[in-house]
């Protein structure tokens, strides 16, 4: 049976950690079982694969591997040096490491949740006090990653790496390719944005994973435009989703109606006593939210907004727009 | 079952704290990293596989019987790892993600802020990452804190409730169990009217009550939210939305079975729902982006409420002498 992945790069690591000079490749694989078993049954090929892999995968833990060009003897060199590998002193108290407890568990994607565990055990091991018992177990914040493009995206971002992907933009019957500098994620109400610079528009944008179809690919080369210092994705889609409003809409709800629209209204007057007339903010997407009400909102203006709530009312009641012939 | 990667994480982790505790017990050991005792046993068989040198016999000598861990040879090898960019940027997204949860007991948040700096301070550059990260959470501060204090003193709640389905305002009992929050916080508890288990949404509170009487949910398997807050059962009523390019969204946002490609670019949504005529907002809302088109009752109620609706356009004209 091959020897496990993780038994293999568990050694590796443990011979660039324990060196005090840098080791060739030679030494390694004389060293690492799984390297030689590799070598003598596969090829030099197949064992250099191997290795660069593998020295990927513990980059990726955050072991850092330096290289020595010329080492030895004009042999490249390798080792992970214990200063630069080393944790530095952390002091958390009984109450901090409660908190990150609670804080490690909110991922539900696998690799993040992989790491924010792998960062507890790393601080678990240097002495930071974490309490085995499971505190705030009756408070679950969740962050939520079921897009599929949520990794390659992360990864691409933390390395400042273009990429392409098609994308549905809202309302399109096709998907469109897309090519483009990512700068930041952000997850607001359980869905996941990607702010970034789109090459071809030459004009900075923001995407939703969820509306990404197909791979996300990664392009060679590096990003063109200047990343902005501060990337506020969330404003970009909270605007979108009509917060930050500053037109105003009048209406009139029944008494007992439109909790959601009552507690943003500016204005609350009491018309007679069914109805009330409520001044609200109007912002993007208002129209769509106003029908849901139904019987129990009458819009008054402005009158686009009072024309697009009509004609969304025509439409389920299986009526043509209003002007136009059934 | 865990990956290679995190296999090597945790083992790299695990020799550094096994190395200070001779002895250790594994059930302890286990749940001091958040695994099973068969994953641990699992892997201090790797272990001794383990070191620098396979031929020079340099291998880590840790052993168990199953129910000690004793590592016979303990050397120097295991200082504490640095963080990882990726562990780093998991960890401080959650934890200002959580710091800024509205109604967070204000000692928490001061904790998890001075953490966040320790954290940051630690993991030097590798911390750089996570500015590149941000999770919003969102509550109703006061809403939160009562439910969180109802919780920690297991009492019952009062609710005034908005209904999004049915439109208005309902009152009820409610024995907390837990606060969930994804996007938005939702009080799951056992409603007593109904007698069943709800979320409730906090941004539609209205009001909110922590009474004297104590809180006694039955006694419930805690759902598993994994593919959503939202999960309808088996046997629920099933509904079948179609969608043109515009109403795409509707896949977005409700939990579903299936959604076929049409050739407009639309979709056909089947989902189900426990209460389809709470789904009467979401039929209206739709204009000319969709249709129900299953069941017949849904489809007739929303076409119904909206030339009920229309007639108040013409009152209003009327009044306001518009045609």
């Amino acid at each position: 049976m091959a020897i496990a992945k993780a038994e293999r790069l568990m050694n590796l690591a443990l011979c660039l950690m324990n060196t005090r000079r840098p080791l060739s490749k030679k030494e390694l694989r004389e060293s690492v079982e799984a390297y030689r078993e590799a070598w003598q049954q596969g090829s030099e090929d197949a064992f250099n694969r191997m290795f660069e892999r593998d020295k990927d995968d513990l980059r990726e833990l955050g072991l850092v591997i330096d290289v020595d060009e010329n080492a030895l003897d004009g042999e490249i060199g390798y080792l992970a040096r214990r200063d630069r590998n080393r944790l530095p002193e952390i002091a958390l108290d009984a109450e901090e490491a409660a908190a990150l407890t609670l804080a490690a568990r909110v991922w539900q994607q696998a690799k993040m949740s992989g790491a924010a565990s792998g960062a507890l055990q790393k601080l678990r091991a240097a002495g930071v006090p974490f309490s085995e018992d499971a505190e705030h177990s009756a408070l679950q914040p969740r962050i939520p990653a079921r897009e599929v493009a949520f990794e390659p995206l992360l990864v691409a971002a933390r390395d400042r790496r273009p990429v392409s992907f098609e994308y549905r933009k809202a309302g399109a019957a096709v998907p469109e390719q897309r090519s483009v500098e990512p700068w930041a994620l952000e997850c607001w109400r359980g869905h996941w944005y990607l702010a970034g610079w789109d090459r071809d528009r030459e004009a900075a944008r923001v995407f939703r994973l969820g509306r990404i179809t197909g791979k996300v690919r990664s392009r060679a080369g590096r990003f063109t435009g200047t990343v902005p210092e501060h990337v506020d994705v969330r404003a970009v889609v909270a605007a979108f989703a009509g917060e930050g409003a500053t037109a105003v809409a009048t209406v009139r709800v029944r008494r007992d109606a439109g909790f959601p629209l009552r507690t943003k209204a500016l204005n609350t007057r009491r018309v007679d006593e069914a109805w009330d007339e409520l001044e609200i903010p109007y912002g993007h997407g208002l129209g769509a939210q106003l029908a849901e009400f139904g019987p129990d909102l009458v819009v008054l203006g402005p009158d686009d907004l009072r024309a697009d709530v009509i004609d969304r009312l025509r439409a389920v009641a299986g009526l043509a727009p209003e002007g136009q012939p059934a | 079952m865990s990956n290679a990667i995190d296999q090597t994480r945790r083992m790299l982790s695990l020799v550094t704290y096994l190395r200070e505790r001779p002895g250790a017990e594994v059930a302890e050991v286990a749940r001091a990293f958040g695994i099973t005792e068969r994953e641990l046993i699992n892997d201090l068989n790797v272990l001794p596989m383990c070191g620098t040198s396979f031929r020079g016999g340099d291998l880590l000598d840790i052993d168990t019987d199953g129910d000690r861990i004793w590592w016979h040879n303990v050397d120097d090898v295991a200082e504490p790892l640095r963080l990882a960019a990726d562990e780093a940027t998991a960890l401080l997204v959650a934890a200002r993600a959580v710091a800024g949860l509205p109604g967070l007991r204000e000692r928490d948040r001061q904790a998890l802020t001075r953490a966040v700096t320790k954290i940051e301070d630690a993991a030097g550059e590798n911390a750089e990452g996570s500015a590149r990260v941000g999770v919003t959470f969102e509550a109703e501060g006061q809403v939160f804190a009562d439910i969180d204090r109802a919780l920690s003193e297991g009492r019952l709640i009062w609710l005034r409730y908005y209904s999004h389905g049915r439109g208005g305002m309902t009152e009820r009992e409610v024995d907390p169990i837990r606060l969930v929050t994804e996007g938005h916080t939702y009080l799951e508890g056992w409603c007593r009217v109904s007698e069943d288990r709800r979320l409730f949404r906090l941004d539609r509170v209205a009001e909110i009550k922590v009474l004297d009487e104590p809180a006694d949910p039955p006694r419930l398997e805690p759902r598993d939210l994994s593919a959503g807050l939202v999960s309808p059962a088996a046997d629920d009523p099933e509904v079948v939305v179609e969608v043109g390019p515009g109403g795409r969204w509707v896949a977005e946002y409700y939990t579903h079975d299936s959604a076929e490609e049409l050739p407009d670019g639309g979709l056909r949504i089947t989902l189900r729902s426990a209460d389809p005529a709470g789904l009467r907002p979401l039929a209206l809302r739709l204009g000319r982006d969709g249709r129900i088109v299953a069941p017949a009752e849904l489809a007739d109620q929303a076409r119904a409420a909206a030339v009920a609706a229309l007639q108040g356009y013409q009152l209003q004209g009327y009044q306001d002498g518009r045609a």
